[in-house]
């Protein structure tokens, strides 16, 4: 059995089920990342996890001990709430103490466990500030701190990184998992941020309408979205939708009067399909010489890249070519599309069933 | 900063004339020479200010109104704080039904309330004592402090609370060490005008109050039906000096747009 097991476990408020039968084993040590827009459910997986909110159903085990429907303070789990929650009368260094104090620790102890936290989070010399006196990423790594100090077998952080600004959300996820590389806590992030959940995660879940639809390493889930949802959700993805055909041992999909060769799926024939291919997939190809075939509507220019609006007759397709230097083709200009078969994705779609 | 325009600010210096002239004038009359209240006055005399301290009725009644105003006040925050917590956080049946309860003694005038608590306490045969003195003031001033306690939970972030459980605080313990001082403002400004209220109280306390319990509006209200002098100018002058030192103290401890705005 895993470090810490959710088993089942669901949440209704009143007739609204937030939470359905969610089953997730994590292993000590990782990283896991709950990904899913807002209201999916992922932020009420969380406070089950602390204890936070009673689950209606299902069962949730810490290192083999049934925790379903202990109080929060007998977990002693690390929870970062999204608003820090930092204690607005206490000093940093009281804010980081609260939960050692909780625990009876001596006091001479007490200080130098605080003091080795703060130093773990730069902050060491903050030590007699309050919360107000301090910056949004400050804050941010105080409330880590005062987590990380009681050494919980589990860190829980709900979106830790969303209230601060680009710049320091960046240098904040190289932080943490620094951080939590060097303490090796098993730690659980709920984020919406599909960047944030691949860029630091070992395991990422994807939540959709309070259920897992897939929990994958972040470069598989990148790779092989299970549904269409989560191939537009995690990166930016080209969906194209058709019809399956078997074709002996190849396949190909019709997509408004053309076909395109398709990989070998198991689904039957005539099936309604979405086609996903990723954006940097695509190559471009003389007029003729690729897949298909398509005009050239905007071009962007991004620095390390170029992004094209093509238009085919399959439908709009975003193309993203690296900058190697040389002029790409113009706007108006006739292109071709290729790609690697093994890149083109097939996605039963179940919305159009 | 935002600037006020020439009508707005004629409107707050009539404001601030009308409710500042009265007590300047009271404060100025006081100290009189004359046996009448009259301005302007001969001379600065502190004659009144001597015939107040040469009244024991009135230091009686002053420390009644300070004791009964101090126990209301206190008591009424030991209520109203279980209260607000109550209402706030939980439902349950009754819960709206609670609410309105501890609201009422607001909109029911203190002349009502008077004639009923004497009319009860005469049947009950308690007429006359101070805890019963006591509790009348509790009940007209426990809805001050409830509407602040109330505000100063509904912005009250609850994710500190739910900190404080993670990090191995019981609910008692969350509670003494987050909640109440987070919500320290609004119990303090609760005290501060439950206080004012009880030790104000004139209209319900002549019916509740006895001889050896006679408050001081109700002692300064006996006198003045008999005798306009200026010793009630005194006794005015020395509680608007009372109120603003006691003002002073607080702003200086806690900050005054702390406790009655609840900000920072």
């Amino acid at each position: 059995m895993a470090f810490l097991n959710l088993e089942q476990v669901s949440k209704d408020f009143g007739p609204v089920t937030a939470v359905c039968n969610v089953s997730l084993g994590i292993e000590k040590g990782e990283f896991v990342s709950l990904l899913g827009p807002s209201g999916c459910g992922k932020t009420t997986t969380l406070q089950m996890i602390a204890g936070l909110v009673e689950p209606s159903g299902g069962r949730i085990s810490l290192d083999g001990r049934d925790i379903t429907y202990e109080k929060p303070n007998r977990r002693g789990l690390g929870v970062v709430f999204q608003s820090y929650a930092l204690f607005p009368h206490m000093t940093v260094a009281e804010n980081v103490a609260f939960g050692l104090e909780m625990r009876r620790v001596p006091r001479s102890e007490r200080n130098e466990r605080v003091r080795e936290a703060l130093s773990l989070v730069q902050l060491a010399s903050f030590a007699d500030r309050y919360p107000r006196q301090l910056s949004g990423g400050q804050r941010q790594r105080v409330a880590i701190a005062r987590a990380l100090v009681i050494s919980p077998p589990v860190l829980l952080l709900d979106e830790p990184l969303s209230n601060l600004d680009a710049k320091l959300r960046e240098e904040m996820q190289f932080e943490l998992r620094r951080i939590q590389r060097k303490v090796g806590t098993t730690t659980i992030m709920v984020t919406h941020d599909q960047a944030e959940a691949l860029s630091i995660s070992d395991r990422v879940v994807v939540m959709e309408a309070g259920r897992m639809t897939q929990v994958d390493a972040p470069y598989r889930l990148y790779e092989q979205p299970s549904n269409a949802f989560i191939s537009s959700f995690v990166g930016k993805t080209n969906l194209l939708a058709g019809k399956w055909r078997r074709n002996g041992a190849s396949a190909y999909v019709e997509i408004k009067g053309i076909s395109l060769e398709a990989p070998i799926a198991d689904l039957s024939d005539a099936a309604p399909v979405m086609l996903s291919i990723r954006p940097e997939k695509i190559l471009l190809r003389e007029p003729g010489a690729g897949r298909l075939d398509g005009r050239v509507t905007n071009r962007f220019f991004l620095g390390s890249q170029w992004l094209f609006t093509i238009e085919t007759v399959a439908g709009t397709m975003t193309v993203a070519i690296p900058n190697q230097g040389g002029d790409p083709p113009l706007e108006g200009s006739a292109v071709g599309l290729d790609w690697t078969l093994t890149n083109l994705r097939v996605i039963p779609d179940t919305a159009n069933l | 900063m935002q600037r006020n325009g020439p009508i707005a600010l004629a409107f707050h210096i009539l404001v601030v004339t009308f409710v500042l002239a009265p007590l300047v004038i009271i404060c100025l009359v006081a100290f009189t020479p004359e046996n009448t209240l009259t301005l302007p006055t001969t001379g600065i005399s502190l004659r009144w200010f001597k015939a107040v301290f040469a009244h024991p009725d009135f230091v009686t009644s002053f420390w009644n109104s300070i004791w009964l105003a101090t126990i209301s006040a206190t008591l009424s925050v030991a209520l109203a704080v279980p209260a607000a917590l109550a209402i706030s956080r939980y439902s349950f049946p009754g819960r709206d039904f609670l609410n309105a309860l501890f609201l009422s003694p607001l909109i029911i005038p203190h002349l009502v309330l008077g004639v009923a608590f004497l009319r009860l306490f005469a049947l009950i045969g308690v007429g006359g004592s101070f805890a019963w003195l006591v509790a009348t003031h509790i009940i007209v001033v426990t809805p001050y402090v409830l509407r602040l306690v109330l505000a100063a939970l509904s912005g009250l972030d609850r994710s500190a609370e739910q900190a404080a459980r993670t990090l191995g605080a019981g609910e008692w313990t969350t509670f003494r060490r987050i909640t109440a001082p987070m919500i320290l403002p609004g119990i303090t400004g609760g005290w501060l005008l439950a206080f004012i209220n009880s030790f104000d109280e004139l209209t319900m306390s002549i019916f509740v109050t006895s001889p050896a319990t006679v408050t001081l509006p109700v002692r300064m209200y006996m006198y003045a039906t008999e005798s306009i002098d200026p010793m009630m100018a005194a006794v005015s002058a020395l509680m608007i000096a009372l109120t603003a030192v006691a003002m002073l103290v607080l702003d200086r401890t806690f900050g005054l747009d702390r406790i009655l705005v609840g900000q920072r």
